[in-house]
């Protein structure tokens, strides 16, 4: 599943994408974690980064022959490195509900002098409206901080200069429209066209706006037959138009009590109906991880990656250079991760993030 | 060998190997619900000269009885039931001949036809067209139930996220759930006028959350093709599959050692056949199942 054609993707990216500006640290200055200065990336004079083209394979990391080792140190990790990256839905909150302990733990590491980040696939909102969701929650979590893959999308767009006179058409939800919008692109589709039917009839012709340039695909749940035909349209028929993909992921636990079908349904049918893969802006692809570290000036070997899930978490820290750590209050379980069929082992593991205030032996 | 297009010399010598003609139907015989010019002349001269007849489709969406009526409506009443094999009764045959339980259920992502096959031979089956209607609930604490043990998934313009999740579930979660996909063909001309996503498009959003791969029944799956040999009796060598599209069609003829003649009224243009990068050649290629006709009359040279 991880072998997305980088090659397709590489080609298709503009040569704006060389390697980072070896000064691109000081692109946005921050003071230390408890009284940075908000960049002004939200919308207004946006600085271009050179990313690197997106990688999605683990071909460029060091084969991890050893197991994951459970978490019984946890001071010593987090001694160890200056930021936390962490993913959302299974490590912070499922569904609507918080995880047992967090805010204690995000506290006790800011108090710690850490820099959070927090990175999820998950691109119904935008970063403003999962600032809110936070906050609802009764965490302290700036916009900031929060990297979500709906803002990915618009970010990756700005990177290659796409024209500000090229539509997107979208099929997700109000996530990505609200970031394209703060990004100044203009849009089509979302969850509008979700009410919209079509009728197999004789004669009919299904009209397409032909300065559509890239089509982005991520998790929707008013996905129809009108929406794959617009995108497959674009896709097919516009001559280089992009097809970009928020993240491909089997499933994600909309509500806490079961899991849902993801964005890598929507992204699959796609794929299915094109035959072409997309660029994937979302984890594992190291595009958010190249983002953040160039944004806040971080070394990836200072950072730590916790998430639940082993092929997009784990995996993205794991070709970033980052540390890793699996949580197993969301989708993995301890038999998936010591299954002989599973590849991709994290260094530590451990029950859930609260298991970073006791510090020795959490037990699983 | 480089795909021939076909002459009257030609014609005739692949004619007088064959017994059994195989037509695909979308692109083939007709485009949505508009006849292809010439078809049924050709399909009445075939069977004038001892020729058997056989429609091998992959659009799930109709039954066989659904597709003898179409045939019907589009004056070619000559063709009945029995010589229509859809990917939606290869599905129930699939089921049938795997002695699949028929206190089970099946959850289908399709039209009608499908419904209608997987009855007629005695199953259960669910979901279908109406599950259009249905929305998912995601609210805390209200579980999606799920209880089926086949996912049949085939061309479904009336896909939306609860029949997604429906399929998902039970393909994650219930042991022993069969996943089977009529085909996989990524677009067909669902209307004359333009190309739509195909079943493939349905099949590959539920690869894409289950992560499993499923059981095709349909073109290339040499599955159709198996049971019409036994049905027939006949010998593949013996047979031209006629169809619009590289990789099921002609593949599905390749696969069982048949002639293959490829059209261009479909998904395929000569020079799609022709690129470099093409990998799937047909003994001969002509323009137009009409072509047939004209060929059989004129002289060979």
């Amino acid at each position: 599943m991880l072998s997305r054609s980088v090659a397709s993707a590489v080609s298709q990216v503009s040569s704006s994408t060389s390697s980072l500006l070896p000064n691109s640290k000081q692109l946005f200055s921050f003071k230390t974690l408890s009284g940075y200065r908000s960049s002004s990336f939200c919308g207004g004079s946006i600085r271009k980064i050179n990313h690197k083209p997106l990688r999605m394979t683990s071909s460029s990391m060091t084969p991890r022959a050893m197991a994951s080792k459970q978490l019984e140190n946890a001071d010593q990790l987090i001694d160890s490195v200056e930021t936390f990256i962490f993913d959302c839905d299974g490590v912070i909150w499922k569904g609507d509900k918080l995880i047992e302990g967090v805010p204690e733990t995000l506290d006790m590491l800011r108090a710690k002098g850490k820099r959070l980040v927090f990175v999820t696939n998950n691109s119904t909102k935008s970063r403003k409206q999962y600032g809110k969701k936070f906050e609802t929650l009764g965490l302290n979590v700036n916009e900031e901080e929060i990297f979500a893959s709906s803002f990915a999308a618009a970010a990756y767009l700005q990177s290659i200069n796409f024209p500000k006179d090229k539509k997107v058409y979208v099929i997700g939800e109000e996530g990505i429209l609200k970031e394209l919008e703060l990004a100044g692109f203009q849009y089509l589709g979302g969850p509008d066209d979700g009410k919209k039917q079509i009728e197999l009839k004789p004669g009919f012709l299904m009209e397409h706006e032909h300065d559509v340039g890239a089509v982005v695909v991520g998790f929707d749940r008013y996905f129809n037959y009108y929406k794959i035909q617009y995108g497959t349209l674009c896709i097919r028929e516009n001559p280089g138009c992009l097809f970009i993909a928020t993240n491909r992921d089997a499933v994600t636990h909309l509500t806490d009590a079961q899991e849902w079908a993801g964005g890598g349904s929507m992204v699959g049918a796609l794929v299915g109906s094109t035959q072409r893969e997309p660029l994937v802006v979302g984890k594992p692809s190291t595009f958010m991880m190249d983002y953040l570290a160039d944004k806040f000036g971080i070394q990836k070997s200072q950072i730590c990656m916790v998430g639940d899930r082993l092929d997009t978490d784990i995996l993205f820290g794991q070709n970033g250079g980052c540390k890793t750590l699996l949580v197993l209050s969301g989708v993995t379980s301890i038999s998936m991760l010591e299954s002989p069929d599973n590849k991709i082992q994290p260094d530590f593991y451990t029950s859930k993030i609260s298991d970073f205030l006791s510090p020795k032996a959490a037990t699983v | 060998m480089a795909p021939q297009l076909l002459s009257s010399r030609t014609f005739k010598s692949l004619f007088d190997s064959v017994d059994t003609f195989l037509f695909d139907c979308d692109g083939v015989i007709w485009k949505g619900e508009t006849l292809i010019d010439g078809v049924s002349q050709t399909i009445d001269l075939i069977r004038s000269k001892g020729k058997n007849v056989v429609f091998v489709t992959n659009n799930s969406v109709k039954s066989r009885r659904q597709y003898a009526e179409k045939f019907r409506s589009l004056g070619l009443s000559s063709v009945t039931q029995d010589e229509i094999f859809s990917s939606s009764f290869a599905a129930a045959m699939y089921l049938k001949f795997n002695n699949f339980p028929k206190d089970k259920k099946v959850y289908v992502i399709g039209g009608e036809g499908v419904l209608e096959e997987l009855q007629i031979a005695g199953f259960t089956g669910l979901g279908g067209p109406e599950d259009g209607e249905k929305k998912a609930q995601w609210k805390s604490n209200c579980l999606f139930e799920h209880d089926k043990s086949v996912i049949c998934v085939g061309l479904d313009p009336n896909i939306n996220y609860y029949k997604l999740q429906y399929g998902t579930l039970c393909v994650r979660e219930n042991p022993g759930c069969l996943f089977i996909a009529t085909n996989r063909d990524a677009v067909g001309h669902m209307t004359d006028l333009q190309e739509w996503p195909g079943a493939g498009c349905m099949v590959a959003a539920m690869c894409g959350s289950t992560e499993r791969e499923p059981i095709v029944v349909g073109k290339p799956s040499s599955f159709m093709m198996d049971f019409l040999l036994q049905k027939f009796g006949t010998d593949s060598s013996r047979m031209c599959m006629v169809g619009d599209r590289l990789d099921t069609d002609i593949l599905f003829g390749q696969n069982a050692g048949c002639k293959t003649l490829l059209v261009l009224t479909g998904v395929t243009s000569e020079s799609d056949l022709l690129e470099k990068g093409n990998k799937i050649e047909p003994d001969y290629y002509t323009r137009t199942v009409s072509d047939i006709t004209k060929l059989m009359d004129s002289p060979s040279k």
